[in-house]
């Protein structure tokens, strides 16, 4: 039962193994002249090995001070030849290592105990080096699989959510195959677009760059992400790297972070294969309560009473008769009500020998949506990973490969905007013969019209790489690795003429499709050398490496326009026209030269060096190269002499760091001055146009990042915690300053000498609080806390940010009007007038500062274990400001359903309501008090919010019943509860009329044998 | 042993690092990329005329597809129909309604496009006329073309800025420098920059049409547009004579009495127009009114149907009225082909030869020449089957013109707002009709964030 978790770890538990065989070499001389006279004596040695609770199979044996190793079978029986002077160690990850004295003994039985202080050996991953997690000098956070599989999510950025310190992620849409916003320690750039991590799967820097074009699957509301190629159930580990310490050595790609996807190696022994299949249902969680059909037209019929309009105008349908004033219809039910049907089929192989080890794995998936109609997203993919290494061991390969094809088929627009504003006695979108009802051309936003069209999107993804290392000599290890990635993307947005009303008189000649094809590859080469050496009590690790790196793109989006019939419009060779609306192609170089220098002594005094001098195609000649560094340094206090021993302090260890790291996500070739296509054409001639404002001089942005933390374990490692403090200095800001309309474009690449800071606080707690034979109880903890702030920006004041941001204020913030109240003469919402000119104007009226970034955030992880039961959950916490939906819909009074909120309103002078008198929109004093009122402080509400985000239930079938076969049965969930006083869809609110992230439960099996 | 040992190891680490040295060093300018086929530098661009002609062509295509001047419902055709009182709204779209309610706010989504659409178009025009001055390959009649027409474009999209925000400011440069603290421009100077490149236009560019579609402009269109910026000015005599200069070319243009045949694109009366994005294809104003049983978006409202005189041909050639059980309405019908006709029927008209019929009227009008005046005036009003007009004293002859501008060229480019607020009656016309008119309506506020991208423009438009 407890291999199934602790399985995954154990390719690990190899690496720590021949690591700690490596060190120990050194020092070993005097054992292997002993070795030497006892030769003769070896023999054969069988034995088991168990827990508690029985034979554990995968244990790795090994002869202490040799290579000569062993792993037991699936009843936990082991062989290996050793002589009677040797020891066997006995290692497992979660169990206390064991060495054994050979002596006499042929036959060994031996229970290892479960320790958790044995997870501080984990090994980090920290991209172009790992590290002993004790012996660590930066900052990463990570989660496994253990953590990933218990989410029924499709996403990898949606696995992190509320379970790393400093990882803020925010989901753009409910819909399958949408997007997800990551940011590291808090937003570094003034430019909203240059705050993505560097992305980085087996080795493999993976361009995290959107794929989409506007006009294209325009349902997602952002342009879609690569990042759904991943397979979550694929992945092993991810990390993310946050301090100067971690991320110089990645020098200018390294300012906001670095993620690391590490996915899933086979392992040696026995051949299992493993088949995972969960089913469920995904809904939305929560609706906006809104004006049914006789309150919706009392607000109508007193707004134009309003407006003095007696006579209803011809085009207001809703009241002046044209609809049936006694119809109602749930339009959110409707058009949002549904389950999405959620599937999900893993299967896959694994096994090997001690060289040779592989994995096979293939996954399905599929999710359909909400909306009526069908529409669904599917994933498939293939991954192989083979790992083989030479008897000797001098000679190291790791291939993986993974393939995967997506297809995402949705309505034409995200229906959630119209399940809100759809008057609620608006006529059935079907007449009866099933066909769309325009109500006499009355009816023209019926949404089911998006129903008629449609967004798809078609991706393939190919991520393959190899990792060649070969041990020149004890010390000395080579090692290359090559990647390449293959991306290619297809999404169309259909537009037959049906959708439009009849009225029109339209036919086919006016059916459109627009097109985005993508192309992305990108090839990696990283050489590199590794030299450990050990100088008396001085430990040292020197890394030299290079990377070459080479990215090409070709994008080219087009419409087709008018065929003969609609059924011809999948082929746009039928089109009457068809425009290259755009086609982009670039190439990204990257080349760099990276070190570090490691420095243990005594072990326990760290000094760990990084730096990098980079080369970026992205930046003019005269900038092109750049020098990034840092130091990072750890005291293991609680392993000096003086530290008495005892029993409370387990570990205790400070660590700090300081460094520098850039930043270059500004796209390519913005510092030429050049001509582009148009994709207009006028006479037959395809038109050019200036491509950007021409700026050659910009370079790098650059990042300085100070963290101090201190790491402790008390109790044997049953209670660790971690707390740091970083604060990072982003500056050179690397702008696309915006330029007023009359600069003929809406931005210039150039560096801003401006200054940005962001400082937190990161706790973290795991503490094992029950662990016995049959029960244990984990607790999982994390808090940050992180201000953002705008430090120093020489010249704000004339600058064109001047009222965009505030010196001292973080960046992320929207000025707005201060609400002095309803007028209750005039029914009128009145605002402070702070320049007293007597008008409420923008942006001089605007003083009132809302800061959108969260206070804090964090979550609260538990699992529990029962004999064959295991409980896990997350609890996700933000504290934070947001807009209340409710509140900026549109004008009430206008044609469009609003929120009950609105009932509380003014009516007859001398009234005090929340909401001023209505309007039909004639009115411009009311209608401008109410756009002023929807950018006024009135509108910030509380957006925090304890969510459930994560649940899983799972029973393993006892052994008795199934013999060598293990099945696990669950029920996961995620979004299950969500406790907020936010009124809107959901506190995780983007805009209006984007479908909010969904509620999901499934159940499931996994099999393995 | 233990030396040896070390020696060895370093040996082994220098050679491994001598292997990896050359890759690492020496190939700096692995990074170097140059340009790929979407990138064209600019220099090139300006050493041919054909490329040179693409980069000033294309401002035309967008003039067609997003400016003021575009016949779709964002260009003023529509946009400042629905704000006067030219059309009636049903739709439900945010700056329609905003600007049929004569709503607009500086914070109404999509005002800054309009703005934002004519000024990068400007710019493109200023880029064209930096770089083939600059170019030393370029023919000089080549050179004379270019910038000719970039001067036109730059008058003609500044002239619209002009009735829409007021004084605005006039860009003549591509540095972003200047131009993004560029200050708004008195209508006096504004005035004077718009002649100066209309007249330095008309004079670079050559007299006959450069192609047989008149798509691009000729010395004359510059002198037709002259000829409305005097009219704008108030410079009477100066209007005059630049509307004389292109009446007086009988051979270019020749005056058609047949209403049928104006918006057809082979008309002679035309003096600019537009081509569709492709052949085959007719103008997008056909499509913008165009409705079949009811109206669903817009329609022509029934007082300007009314000011059509009793047997007015127009009425007939350029509204269609559509009944049923419910009513009657009329639509724009100057342009009616919405489909793809094989071979282009309809180009939209920018400049034509009426609208300088009616300048020299106004403008003879304005000096007293009441004579003359009612001569032009009636060319229009007999084409129509109209009689002559019967007006007397100077001031009953300029409202006539007034009255028959608004039948003439309704749905045309605004001119029924611009000639109001020329004749200061925008709010004796408007108040009755439209319940949201404000005086202050009478230019639109400059969006909010052009205003906090430059405090230069600062003040904003009264009222706003």
């Amino acid at each position: 039962m407890k291999n199934l978790s602790f399985n995954k770890g154990r390719p690990t538990c190899l690496c720590i193994f021949i690591f700690a065989v490596l060190l120990s070499n050194h020092s070993n001389a005097t054992g292997l002249t002993f070795r030497t006279y006892t030769k003769q004596l070896q023999h054969q040695i069988t034995g088991t090995v168990t827990d508690v609770t029985g034979p554990l199979p995968s244990v790795t044996v090994i002869v202490k001070g040799t290579t000569t190793s062993a792993v037991t079978d699936e009843k936990g029986n082991f062989s290996i030849t050793a002589n009677s002077t040797d020891v066997l160690i006995f290692s497992f990850l979660g169990y206390a290592t064991q060495e054994i004295m050979v002596g006499n003994q042929t036959s060994i039985i031996v229970i290892l105990a479960e320790d958790s202080t044995q997870l501080k050996e984990v090994t980090i991953n920290a991209g172009y080096y790992s590290v002993n997690d004790k012996e660590r000098t930066g900052s990463i956070a990570r989660i496994t699989s253990k953590d990933i599989e218990t989410q029924p999510v499709n996403n990898v950025l949606a696995t992190m959510q509320g379970r790393m310190a400093g990882v803020e992620i925010t989901q753009n849409t409910g819909i399958a195959g949408g997007g997800f916003e990551i940011q590291i320690r808090g937003r570094n750039s003034i430019r909203s677009d240059g705050n993505a991590p560097l992305f980085i799967i087996d080795g493999v820097p993976y361009s995290s760059e959107a794929i989409g074009f506007s006009g294209t699957m325009s349902v997602l509301n952002t342009f879609t992400s690569p990042l759904n190629n991943l397979n979550p159930g694929d992945i092993q580990s991810i990390e993310v790297l946050k301090d100067a310490d971690a991320t110089s050595i990645y020098g200018s790609r390294g300012a906001n972070g670095v993620v690391l996807v590490t996915t899933k190696k086979g392992k040696a022994g026995q051949t299992t294969v493993n088949v995972n299949f969960s089913s469920g249902v995904a809904q939305v969680a929560h609706f906006m309560d809104l004006l049914n059909t006789k309150q919706y037209l009392t607000v109508r019929a007193e707004a134009f009473q309003n407006d003095g309009i007696t006579e209803y105008p011809e085009g207001a349908y809703d009241i002046n008769g044209t609809w049936d004033p006694n119809r109602y219809t749930d339009w959110q039910k409707k058009l949002l009500g549904n389950s999405a049907q959620i599937t999900n089929l893993s299967a896959g192989i694994q096994g090997g020998s001690e060289y040779t080890q592989f994995l096979l794995s293939s996954n399905f998936n599929h999710e359909t949506t909400v909306f009526p109609g069908d529409y669904g997203y599917k994933k498939a993919n293939v991954r192989t990973s083979i790992s083989h290494q030479s008897k000797d061991k001098h000679f190291h390969l790791d291939f993986s490969g993974g393939y995967t094809v997506q297809h995402n088929n949705q309505p034409l627009a995200d229906p959630t905007l119209e399940a809100i504003t759809t008057p609620p006695n608006a006529p059935e979108m079907y007449d009866a013969q099933g066909n769309i009802n325009w109500e006499n051309n009355t009816f023209e936003n019926n949404p089911a019209r998006n129903f008629l069209g449609s967004s798809q999107s078609q991706t393939y993804d190919l991520i393959a790489n190899i990792q060649l290392s070969y041990k020149v000599s004890q010390d000395i290890t080579l090692k290359t690795s090559l990647g390449y990635t293959d991306l290619k993307h297809h999404e169309a947005s259909v537009y037959p003429y049906t959708i439009y009303l009849p009225n029109y008189g339209l036919g086919a000649e006016s059916s459109a499709i627009y097109y985005n094809d993508v192309a992305r590859r990108s090839w990696i080469i990283e050489p590199q050398l590794n030299w450990k050496n050990l100088w008396g009590r001085l430990q040292t690790d020197l890394l030299g490496g290079a990377t070459f790196q080479r990215q090409d793109n070709e994008q080219i989006a087009m419409s087709a326009l008018g065929f003969a019939h609609n059924s011809l419009m999948n082929n746009p060779a039928a089109a009457t026209y068809l425009t290259v609306s755009g086609n982009d192609e670039f190439i990204y170089k990257y080349q760099a030269l990276f070190g570090r220098l490691n420095l243990q002594l005594d072990n326990r005094y760290i000094v760990n060096l990084t730096g990098r001098r980079d080369g970026s195609s992205r930046f003019g000649p005269s900038n092109r190269f750049a020098w990034f560094g840092a130091i990072g340094a750890a005291w293991i206090f609680s392993s000096e002499d003086w530290f008495v021993k005892q029993d409370v302090l387990s570990l205790g260890k400070l660590r700090a760091s300081y460094g520098i790291t850039g930043n270059d996500q500004i796209g390519n070739y913005q510092y030429l001055d050049s001509y582009g296509t148009s994709g207009n054409n006028y006479q037959g001639i395809p038109g050019l146009q200036p491509s950007r404002l021409y700026n050659p001089d910009f370079g790098w942005e650059t990042n300085k990042k100070l963290e101090f933390a201190l790491e402790t374990g008390f109790l044997q490692d049953k209670i660790q915690f971690t707390a740091g403090w970083y604060r990072n200095h982003s500056s050179n800001q690397l702008v696309g300053v915006p330029m007023p309309g009359t600069t003929g474009f809406p931005s210039l690449q150039a560096n801003l000498d401006a200054t940005v800071e962001n400082k937190g606080i990161e706790l973290t707690l795991q503490t094992t609080n029950i662990q016995t034979k049959d029960f244990s109880w984990t607790t999982d903890f994390n808090f940050t806390s992180v201000k953002n702030k705008l430090l120093s920006f020489p010249g704000l004041e004339n600058s064109t940010y001047s009222n965009q941001y505030v010196i001292g204020q973080p960046l992320n913030i929207i000025k707005l009007f201060h609400y002095t109240g309803l007028d209750s003469q005039s029914g009128i919402y009145t605002f402070e007038d702070i320049n007293g000119d007597g008008s409420i104007n923008s942006p001089s009226d605007k003083h009132v500062l809302l800061n959108l970034n969260p206070k804090f955030y964090g979550g609260v992880q538990n699992q529990f274990r029962y004999k064959n039961w295991q409980l896990d959950f997350l609890l996700q916490f933000v504290k934070q400001d947001n807009i209340d939906p409710r509140k900026i819909i549109g004008v009430p009074g206008e044609m469009g359903n609003r929120s009950t909120q609105i009932l509380d309103h003014w009516s007859v002078p001398g009234d005090s309501g929340a909401v001023q008198l209505y309007t039909t929109g004639v009115n411009s004093d009311v209608e401008s008090a109410f756009f002023n009122y929807a950018a006024s402080d009135a509108v910030i509400t509380d957006a925090s919010y304890i969510r459930l985000k994560n649940l899983q239930l799972s029973y393993n079938l006892p052994a008795k019943w199934i013999g060598n076969t293990k099945c696990r049965l669950y029920l996961q969930g995620q979004n299950l509860l969500t406790f907020t006083s936010f009124k809107g869809p959901d506190p995780e609110f983007r805009a209006v009329g984007t479908l909010p992230p969904l509620r999901i439960l499934t159940i499931g099996t996994q099999i393995s044998f | 042993m233990k030396t040896k040992f070390y020696k060895n190891t370093m040996i082994k680490a220098s050679l491994s690092l001598i292997a990896i040295l050359p890759l690492m060093g020496g190939c700096d300018n692995f990074t170097e990329t140059g340009l790929t086929p979407t990138q064209l530098d600019t220099n090139a661009v300006f050493e041919n005329s054909s490329t040179a002609t693409a980069a000033l062509t294309d401002v035309y295509a967008r003039i067609r597809e997003a400016s003021l001047l575009s016949g779709k419902n964002s260009g003023t055709g529509y946009r400042l129909g629905l704000y006067a009182d030219e059309l009636t709204w049903y739709g439900s779209t945010a700056i329609q309604t905003a600007f049929y309610n004569n709503s607009v706010l500086p914070s109404t989504a999509g005002l800054d496009v309009m703005w934002n659409n004519t000024y990068s178009q400007i710019y493109a025009t200023n880029a064209v006329i930096v770089g083939v001055a600059a170019s030393q390959t370029l023919q000089e009649s080549d050179k004379q073309q270019l910038i000719g027409e970039a001067l036109f474009i730059r008058a003609l999209e500044h002239f619209y800025l002009n009735q829409l925000w007021g004084e605005v400011p006039y860009i003549t440069t591509t540095d972003y420098r200047i131009n993004r603290i560029a200050s708004r421009v008195s209508q006096a100077e504004f005035n004077q920059k718009l002649i100066d490149d209309l007249e330095q236009a008309a004079q670079l560019l050559p007299d006959a049409y450069i192609d047989i579609d008149r798509v691009r402009p000729n010395s004359f269109a510059a002198r037709a547009l002259l000829a409305r910026v005097y009219l704008y000015a108030q410079r009477w005599a100066e209007a005059a004579n630049e509307a004389s200069a292109v009446l007086n070319q009988t051979e270019l243009y020749v005056w058609d009495t047949d209403l049928s045949q104006v918006f057809l694109k082979d008309n002679a009366t035309t003096i600019l127009q537009l081509k569709p994005r492709n052949e085959g294809l007719n103008t997008d104003e056909a499509s913008s009114f165009y409705f079949n049983s009811t109206p669903t978006v817009v329609s022509l409202r029934l007082d300007l149907i009314a000011a059509f005189e009793t047997g007015d041909l127009r009425l007939s050639n350029w509204t269609r009225k559509v009944t049923n059980n419910n009513g009657t309405w009329y639509h724009a019908y100057k342009y009616k082909e919405r489909t793809n006709t094989g071979s282009s029927v309809e180009y939209s008209k920018i400049l034509r030869l009426a609208e300088q019929y009616l300048i020299r009227a106004e403008a003879r009008a304005r000096q007293g020449e009441l004579i003359g005046a009612l001569e032009d005036l009636n060319v229009i009003r007999n084409t129509a089957g109209l009689g002559n007009c019967l007006a007397v004293s100077q001031e009953e002859v300029i409202q006539a013109i007034l009255k028959e501008r608004r039948v003439e060229l309704f749905t045309e480019y605004g001119h029924r707002f611009m000639d109001l607020k020329r004749y200061n009656q925008l709010d004796a016309a408007l108040e009755t009709v439209k319940p949201g008119w404000d005086a202050t309506n009478r230019l639109l506020p400059i969006a909010e964030s052009e205003l906090s991208l430059n405090p230069n423009l600062k003040p904003q438009n009264p009222g706003y």
